[in-house]
This record gives C-alpha cells, sequence and structure tokens, in this order.
C-alpha cells in the first residue's frame, strides 16, 4: 500500500528505504526527512483500529477494514468542524452502524482541516473503500513524533491477529 | 429470590466502583446488578456514562436496570422534530433526552423497564443478552410466545415488538441497552412519536415504527418488579454470581464522582437538540387572515439546532419588508426553537408603530413560524 500511495505522489522526493528486510518484496515504510514535516509516510495504525496517512504536513484518517467489518454496515457519520483542535486520542466523531454507535478516536494532535462530505449521504462508503473513498478527516500534524508511536502495517496485522484469539 | 440490597451493598458499590483496578475482591466479582433509585431519564443515562467511563469492566459484567417517569428518548444521531411531537411533549411536560447509543426513538414511562449489560467491547454480544431476557421471561411464564428477532427486537406472538435494542461501543467497554414493555401507555406511545414536522429533510438516523403491545395485555398478572427481578435472578445465573440487586443513587457524588456533571450535559439544549444532524426545512402553509387565504413559503437550514439559512416568501406588501428582513435576519442564526423565536418577534414588534392591523398580522405569520419548531 506504501508503493501506491508514493506513486500518486509523484516523483517529487524519493523516500529511503530504512533496512532492507527479507524478503525483498516487502513493503518498506517511506523515510521521515528530519529537518522539515513529514512529506509523506505509509500509513499507520491505532490500537483502536484507526489509520493515518501523512502527505504534505496533512494526515488523512480512516478506520481500517477489521474495524469497518467489526462494525457492520455504517449508517452515520458524526465528524467534527473543520478547525477543531485536536489531541492524541481524543474524541473526535462516531460512526453508527447496525451495530452499535462507536466513537472515533483521534491517532494524533493537531486540527481538522477537511472532513469528507461525501459521507453525509453515502456512509456506506466506510466499508466499501475503508482507505480511499471512505476516509473521514484530514488533519494538521502537530506533533510528528507521535506518529512514530503508532504501528506500522506489518505491526497492526500482528496485533489484529493477537487480539482475534 | 432476589433480595433488595441495603446501604451496606451501596457502601461495597462505592468501593468497587472508585478503586476497579484495585484487586478488590469482593463477593459480585465476575458480575454486578444495580437498579437505579431514581425515576430521572436525565440521572440514569448520565449512571450509563459513567460506568462506561470509569469501570473496569475486564473481571466484571454489570447489569443495570432503571425506569423512567413519562420520556421520550432519540438515538445519538437522530432529529426530534422528525421523529416526535415535541408540541405535545410540551404540553404533557414529558422530558426529551438524547441518549448516547444509537438506534431509534422510544417513549419511557413507569409501565417500561430498560436493561443496560456492561462487558468489555470483546464481550459484547447482543444475541446473548437478548437471550437472557427472553429465558427470564419464559421461566417466569412459561406460555409466552417472544423471541429475539435478527434486528434485535423482542416480539410477542411473532407480530408485537416489545423490546428495542441500541448499543455503544467506547474505547475499552461496550454496553447494550433495551427496553422491555410491561405496562405502558400506549396511546400516549403513540401519539407523542408521531411527528406532526412537515418538509424536513435530513440525512439523521430514521427510527422503524413498530405496532407495539405491553406483556400485561398479555398476561394481567405480571408487573414490572417481577420482570425486573426475573432477569436479575437469570443474569445471575448465568453468570454465576450473588442474586442481589445493589441499589445506586445516581444523584450521590460520593459513589459516582463527576456524574452531577454528565447529569447536567445531557440536560444541556446543546447535547439534545444541538447535537441533531445537519436538516432542512422546506413548507408551506396557509395562513387565513379576515377574507383571504395567504400562501406562505419557509426555507431553513438547521445546523447545530440553529437556523443558518432563512427565507420566507410572503405575498408582497402584507407585512413591511423592512419588518419581514428584519425578522430573517434574527431568525438567522437563532435556535430553532419557539422561545427564542417568540422572544425574538415580540421584540421586534415592540420597534414598530402601535398599529393594530400590523400587530395581528405580525403575530399570525409568528405563531404559524412557531408551529414549524
Amino acid at each position: 500500500m506504501a508503493w501506491r500511495a508514493l506513486w500518486r505522489v509523484g516523483p517529487v522526493l524519493v523516500p529511503r528505504c530504512p533496512r532492507l528486510s527479507p524478503p525483498a518484496l516487502r513493503v518498506p515504510a517511506a523515510r521521515r526527512l528530519a529537518t522539515s514535516s513529514l512529506v509523506l509516510s505509509a500509513r499507520k495504525f491505532t490500537d483502536k483500529h484507526e489509520w493515518i496517512s501523512v502527505e504534505n504536513g496533512i494526515g488523512t484518517v480512516g478506520i481500517s477494514n477489521f474495524a469497518q467489518e467489526a462494525l457492520g454496515d455504517v449508517v452515520y457519520c458524526s465528524l467534527p468542524e473543520i478547525g477543531t483542535k485536536l489531541s492524541k486520542h481524543e474524541e473526535f466523531g462516531a460512526l453508527e452502524s447496525v451495530k452499535a454507535a462507536s466513537e472515533l478516536y483521534s491517532p494524533l494532535s493537531g486540527e481538522v482541516t477537511e472532513i469528507n462530505a461525501a459521507l453525509a449521504d453515502n456512509p456506506g462508503l466506510v466499508n466499501k473503500s475503508c482507505y480511499q473513498d471512505g476516509w473521514l478527516i484530514k488533519m494538521t500534524v502537530e506533533n510528528p513524533a507521535e506518529l512514530d508511536e503508532l504501528m506500522n502495517e506489518d505491526a497492526y496485522e500482528k496485533y489484529i491477529k493477537s487480539i482475534e484469539d | 429470590m432476589v433480595l433488595q440490597s441495603s446501604l451496606k451493598n451501596c457502601l461495597q458499590l462505592s468501593c468497587i466502583l472508585r478503586t476497579p483496578k484495585a484487586g478488590f475482591r469482593s463477593t459480585t466479582s465476575g458480575g454486578l446488578i444495580i437498579q437505579s433509585v431514581s425515576n430521572d431519564v436525565y440521572q440514569n443515562l448520565a449512571v450509563e456514562d459513567w460506568i462506561h467511563d470509569h469501570m473496569n469492566l475486564e473481571n466484571r459484567q454489570v447489569l443495570f436496570l432503571w425506569r423512567n417517569s413519562p420520556a421520550v428518548v432519540i438515538g445519538r444521531h437522530q432529529n426530534p422534530w422528525q421523529e416526535c411531537n415535541l408540541r405535545l411533549l410540551r404540553q404533557k411536560n414529558i422530558k426529551l433526552a438524547r441518549r448516547r447509543s444509537g438506534g431509534g426513538t422510544v417513549y419511557h414511562d413507569l409501565g417500561n423497564i430498560n436493561l443496560t449489560f456492561f462487558t468489555t467491547r470483546k464481550k459484547y454480544e447482543r444475541m446473548e443478552n437478548l437471550k437472557v431476557v427472553v429465558k427470564a421471561l419464559k421461566a417466569l411464564r412459561p406460555q409466552l410466545d417472544v423471541h429475539v428477532t435478527d434486528r434485535y427486537d423482542i416480539l410477542l406472538g411473532r407480530q408485537y415488538k416489545i423490546s428495542g435494542t441500541a448499543a455503544k461501543l467506547g474505547r475499552t467497554t461496550a454496553y447494550h441497552h433495551c427496553t422491555l414493555l410491561c405496562n405502558a401507555d400506549k396511546f400516549v406511545l403513540s401519539s407523542v412519536l408521531k411527528s406532526p414536522y412537515k418538509g424536513l429533510k435530513s440525512n439523521a438516523t430514521p427510527s422503524v415504527p413498530a405496532s407495539v403491545k405491553n406483556l400485561f395485555e398479555e398476561d394481567p398478572s405480571l408487573t414490572c418488579e417481577m420482570l425486573l427481578d426475573a432477569i436479575a435472578e437469570e443474569y445471575a445465573t448465568q453468570h454465576h454470581i450473588d442474586h442481589r440487586i445493589t441499589l445506586i443513587n445516581p444523584a450521590d457524588e460520593a459513589v459516582l464522582p463527576g456524574i452531577n456533571n454528565k447529569t447536567k450535559e445531557l440536560q444541556t439544549w446543546e447535547w439534545v437538540y444541538g447535537k441533531t444532524p445537519k436538516f432542512s426545512v422546506s413548507t408551506c402553509f396557509n395562513m387565513v387572515y379576515k377574507d383571504s387565504v395567504l400562501d406562505v413559503k419557509v426555507d431553513m437550514d438547521v445546523k447545530h439546532g440553529r437556523i443558518e439559512v432563512c427565507n420566507i416568501d410572503l405575498p408582497e406588501q402584507w407585512l413591511p419588508p423592512a419588518l419581514c428582513s428584519e425578522l430573517v435576519k434574527s431568525l438567522t442564526g437563532s435556535k430553532f426553537c419557539p422561545n427564542e423565536t417568540t422572544t425574538l418577534a415580540t421584540t421586534l414588534l415592540r420597534v414598530c408603530p402601535q398599529d393594530d392591523e400590523l400587530h395581528s398580522r405580525w403575530n399570525l405569520l409568528c405563531e404559524n413560524m412557531i408551529m414549524l419548531m
């Protein structure tokens, strides 16, 4: 998934791969540039099953496939106003599905810059396309170090397996 | 036989609730059954919030039993104008509450019992909970034809809804609550749950109307107390715990620190009405004035319970245009609320000349505008 994200951005900056990890086809996480704000990073995950993907200092937030499956059909998305300031772990909205009303927690600290207007009339996008069209909010990244506390895709996959048992 | 608990158990609860992670060993580890001594819907909803936020449910599940004096309770993302007759609620002094779980609108009175099943997120299982209820009912009255549908309703005689379900999933805990109609006032129920408001367009979650019945109608010997006892007993059996019910006072800050703030928040206009998803009102009405009938068209956008955009189409010159535009300007940004609109209208009228004709026309228009709210 990280490679797809890179191609969308174009050749502006090529991230250095951290260390090579066998097998060679494993998707490496993009390397963070130390001196400037985050340009692009691979998707990171919280233990509450939200994901965030940062591009040019703006993070796009959504819920994982595991979460949307567990939630069932989403019938309503309650999202914050643009300009809302969020702290990491803070509740920023809720998704109502046939199963329950389920709170959403911010993966990072920052300010909401955009919300996905398509979800007002089509909340099912969260189920159909949780990583693309079903994104929830976009936000600034106030403290890039917080990203390091989140799980990368591999770690998240392992995490899911552990809780499923 | 379930015993109503004494003050002693209230103090035990206080310890459990305050030091959930202190490895407290109590006779009630594994499960706890509590019952509210209050019939106030806001206080009882606040107890749910409190338990959800503060209790560690890793090794313990909780069943909370409660009843409310007359109230309409809407789901988290619902539109009260769409769901009920707010005018009638105000007239009958029936409270309106918005709960934090999803689902549809219900009417509560003392003939309805509410059950909340608290668990960790992992152990969240609505069907299991409802099976406990059905099992309890059948143990009490084996002839009762009750079963759980795939929508998590409980039906009586395959036809009538006696229970509806809603739920909330939080960070680590979850709760599933449901109603159970024992002996509620069906006449009031059906009249308050019918919305008279026309022209509303919203993406708020809608209720699914159903024909309801009271268990009392099936068996007049049944009372709420009997149902509560039976359900508590079955829950206790399933969880291998004491059958004791611990009484809880939702106003007691010592047992539930911070509860009164939660209660207050649930009563605020901002929560009850302000949390309504954005909606629009597009409607026409006729006003009969002396010998003529006037057509009025109103379009409004309401966001966070406040009028964001307002348009009133009146026959030209029926009222001074300047006054009309003042009305529209004042309404914009104000609450979509009859009291607020009345105040606004009265204030504007004060700056008008003492013209009886003008005043009558103005009052007629404003009364009709207020009817929309």
